[in-house]
């Protein structure tokens, strides 16, 4: 490993230890209301270097990413830059000055500006006068040609109009654009993106260290962090438990966040005992008939049988969203598509689709079950506390059913939406890759859960951009280029057979 | 598993909310208001303590009964206003009179009412099946309705019914029925807001329309029912007004800004989402009694409006400060001037 940072006067004789801290954090709390994010965190990174942060959701990764970029302060503690003194207030505009970037979790872009724009938005140094497009259109080409060679984004398009995939290639590129970058943070910036732009933004991650630039990458895809990442920290519930070299075991790093490694069989327990004794038991006897279906979607038609558990896979952005579209909004006049009346649709992006953010968790997740705790358009109390709590503690939703639902964790709030889902009593579910940003271990809950519900004679269609997800389903569909090209079933499911048919047999191309 | 935190945090969560729950309600602002205009017009005025406020509930239940509907409007989200309100007024207070002339008092506030939805019903279908933005749709919904109004009133010059007059005149135990009344029709709207599938359809969508949406919400039919509910009560409000006052073109101009006001003052988000039915009494008290008490010391109208216009921003600005709804620009700014982030970057990721 080089050493090769300007200011870095000392080497040390051994290759793996790297002079300096880019950044420290040291003792660091911050609360949100009674909620304690961060309790005296300390975490350094080093000058060319890659650490990875792992833990479980609301155990106060964001956060502290938040506090090392300088958008808000510790309330206690220091953040402090390479030289700058212990006083100097970190701020923002400071961080960026610095040569700090951050690419969020939940997009950034302006979906209304176009992807040059943007990119000028977080940079525009040098860039203002005449001629600013210009420069600002061949800075962010060149590093999309440099980092995502193949991208096929066109920069003249609105960020808003590109596939999911894309946008979150044009936030990394632009993060990017910087020429003083010291330190880039990374909130899970795979999650999606294919397996071929995972690996091409790891090499170039790879040729960034080189020169010294300091990487956080924060994941919850283990094995991306393992094989990438120079040390490893882990996070728990607001402190850094432990921090390791980068030869660990998946396992190991999953005992540490303090997770299962095993599929949760509790939960299913609780799920199925549960449910077995509620009025939604006598939908069991239906299972077998088909509940829904759509021609004319490719070289096998799609369908959906209740009490299965259907895979949509293939590449992101292969027209999996599209026929979740078509099932959950069929139009009137559609005969192609076959719906059941009661469906019910947990969507992906659970910031500004999924949840109501000035109402309680109960309020969040009875909104959809107006059909099981209301008469005539009138709502029972009682009934929805009732629905409200039975799904909470199922699912052990952190906070109780009275909570503010934005003062829950990402994975938490996932949790209710889920739980919207199933209380709705829908015939037919629809995930629209649910997970992204989810901790294992609320993930295996679900798991569990979805299996549990589909046993009762539900039909749950699933989409998602991780292969590895889809052996729990029954049948899995694989989309390329917006058409379904191939049926996996049972033992057939297999993360290598899904890739192999994500891509085209002749050429490997996707498109 | 994460089992170990939950109890403790969810208490904590729990005191938290219902602190400030109990503390300060979203009304309370506008509740200090009235009290305070009250003791100043007690204090610059002689007679009875009670007599400002008893003025006050005669004028203050229409102008209730406006914010009503543009509350529901509101509360659908941002964007959602209904700025034909006043000349839906102005026309409804005709048809009012030309039915009730001929076919009764009870068939004149019928049509009337009627009258309203189906002005309304030009801004529904501008809004959701031409997908003009709320405030150029209701705007021209308005100009619309003005037109008609001049038609109907060339066409009669007759007043209110007698028996209508009477109606809104009438008292019991010293306060006027109409009151009584409408606030009835607002501890309806509140019980609906808070305990009918619908009424949550419409807080859930002024929240998220997409999240409503996802929620499995049937967002254009709730925008529907909500705007054609405002011209009802707007149409409603006319035809009382039509006997309380006597219609003119002009009778419902002031009811558009005041109705926005109202709902502001009492409370009520303007970002949608969050209904405060009591609030637009606070409010519309606070508003009838200010306008009284500067009356009474002697300010012109025109300097009353911009008073007004001033305490709108004001009360927007401090009650979502004090009580944290939301982030008010008010706190952006001063969060802005401490770290001096730029304002559109906090947004992204706020």
């Amino acid at each position: 490993m080089s050493t090769s940072a300007p200011n870095t006067a000392v080497s040390y004789p051994s290759p793996n230890v790297v002079a300096q801290p880019t950044i420290r954090a040291t003792a660091v709390s911050k609360s949100y209301g009674n909620t304690h994010a961060l309790n005296g965190v300390d975490l350094e990174v080093l000058s060319g270097e890659i650490l990875g942060l792992v833990g479980h959701n609301g155990a106060g990764k964001s956060t502290l990413m938040r506090l090392l970029a300088g958008r808000e302060r510790p309330d206690a503690g220091t953040v402090r830059f390479r030289d700058l003194p212990v006083d100097h207030s970190w701020t923002g505009p400071a961080a960026e000055a610095a040569g700090v970037r951050m690419v969020y979790q939940e997009l950034a872009l302006c979906s209304d500006l176009t992807v040059t724009e943007n990119a000028w938005l977080s940079d525009r140094r040098k860039s203002s006068g005449v001629g600013w497009r210009r420069r600002a259109e061949r800075r962010i080409i060149d590093v999309l040609d440099t980092v995502f060679p193949g991208h096929g984004i066109a920069v003249i398009e609105r960020a808003g109009d590109l596939p999911m995939a894309q946008r979150q290639m044009v936030e990394i590129a632009r993060a990017l654009c910087t020429e003083n970058l010291r330190l880039l943070i990374l909130d899970e910036p795979t999650e999606s993106l294919g397996v071929d732009a995972a690996d091409q933004l790891y090499a170039h991650l790879g040729t960034l260290t080189e020169r010294g630039v300091s990487v956080l990458l924060i994941s919850h895809r283990m094995h991306e962090v393992i094989a990438h990442s120079h040390r490893i920290a882990v996070m728990k519930d607001g402190r850094v438990v432990s921090v390791t070299q980068a030869e660990v075991t998946e396992d190991e790093l999953l005992v540490a966040m303090g997770g299962e490694v095993r599929p949760d069989a509790a939960t299913l327990d609780r799920v199925v005992s549960a449910e077995s004794a509620g009025p939604s038991a006598d939908t069991a006897d239906r299972s077998g008939t088909r509940v829904a279906a759509v021609a004319n979607s490719g070289a096998t038609q799609f369908e959906a049988y209740s009490g299965e558990i259907i895979g949509l896979a293939g590449l992101a952005g292969q027209g999996q969203e599209e026929l979740l579209q078509k099932l959950w909004a069929p139009g009137t006049f559609s005969r192609a598509t076959q719906v059941p009346r009661h469906r019910a649709y947990v969507p992906g992006d659970r910031q500004t689709s999924g949840i109501l953010p000035l109402w309680s968790v109960a309020e969040n997740l009875t909104i959809a079950a107006s059909r099981a705790i209301s008469r005539f358009g009138f709502v029972n109390t009682r009934l929805k506390r009732e629905l409200a709590d039975h799904w909470v503690s199922t699912l052990k939703v952190r906070g109780g059913a009275k909570a503010p639902i934005t003062a829950l964790s990402g994975g938490n709030q996932q949790k209710v939406l889920i739980a919207r889902a199933f209380a709705a009593n829908a015939e037919l579910v629809l995930l629209d890759d649910p997970f992204r940003g989810v901790d294992v271990a609320t993930k295996n809950e679900l798991y569990a859960l979805m299996k549990a519900e589909a046993a009762l004679g539900r039909s749950i269609v699933w989409y998602s951009t991780e292969n590895k997800e889809m052996a729990h389903c029954d049948r899995v569909y694989v989309f390329r280029a917006g058409r379904i090209v191939s049926e996996l079933r049972g033992s057939t499911i297999t993360e290598e057979r899904i890739i192999a048919d994500s891509f085209d047999d002749r050429t490997g191309e996707v498109r | 598993m994460t089992t170990t935190l939950p109890d403790t945090t969810s208490q904590n969560l729990r005191r938290q909310v219902s602190r400030s729950r109990a503390t300060w309600p979203a009304w309370g602002w506008s509740l200090i208001g009235v009290i305070g205009v009250w003791l100043c017009i007690i204090a610059v005025s002689s007679g009875s303590p009670l007599q400002p406020l008893n003025q006050a509930l005669t004028l203050a239940p229409y102008l209730v009964l406006v914010a009503l509907g543009q509350m529901l409007v509101i509360t659908l989200g941002p964007g959602n206003i209904d700025v034909s309100v006043g000349a839906i007024i102005s026309m409804t207070a005709y048809v009012s009179v030309a039915i009730s002339s001929s076919m009764g008092p009870a068939a004149g506030i019928a049509a009337a009412t009627g009258a309203g939805v189906a002005a309304a019903a030009c801004s529904v279908i501008a809004i959701l099946v031409l997908r003009v933005p709320p405030i150029i749709a209701t705007l021209a919904t308005s100009l619309i309705v003005a037109s008609a109004t001049l038609l109907l009133a060339d066409a009669n010059r007759s007043g209110a019914a007698p028996a209508l007059r009477d109606f809104v005149n009438a008292r019991v135990a010293g306060i006027p029925v109409i009151a009584i009344l409408v606030a009835l029709v607002t501890v309806a709207v509140a019980f609906a807001l808070r305990r009918t599938t619908f009424g949550l359809a419409v807080i859930a969508t002024g929240q998220s329309f997409k999240a409503a949406g996802k929620a499995g919400i049937r967002v254009a039919f709730v925008t529907a029912v909500v705007y054609l509910l405002s011209g009802a009560f707007a149409g409603l409000a006319g035809a009382l007004l039509a006997a309380f006052i006597s219609p003119s073109t002009v009778l419902g101009t002031s009811y558009m800004l005041d109705s926005i006001a109202v709902v502001v003052i009492g409370g009520t988000l303007i970002a949608g989402g969050r209904p405060v039915p009591i609030g637009l009494w606070t409010g519309a008290m606070f508003f009838v009694l200010l306008s009284g008490l500067l009356n009474l010391v002697g300010w012109s109208v025109g300097a009353q409006n911009i008073l007004k216009g001033v305490l709108v921003v004001l009360v927007v600005v401090i009650s979502s400060t004090a009580t944290k709804t939301g982030r008010s620009t008010w706190r952006r700014l001063l969060e802005g001037r401490r770290t001096s982030t730029p304002i559109t970057k906090e947004k992204t990721h706020g």
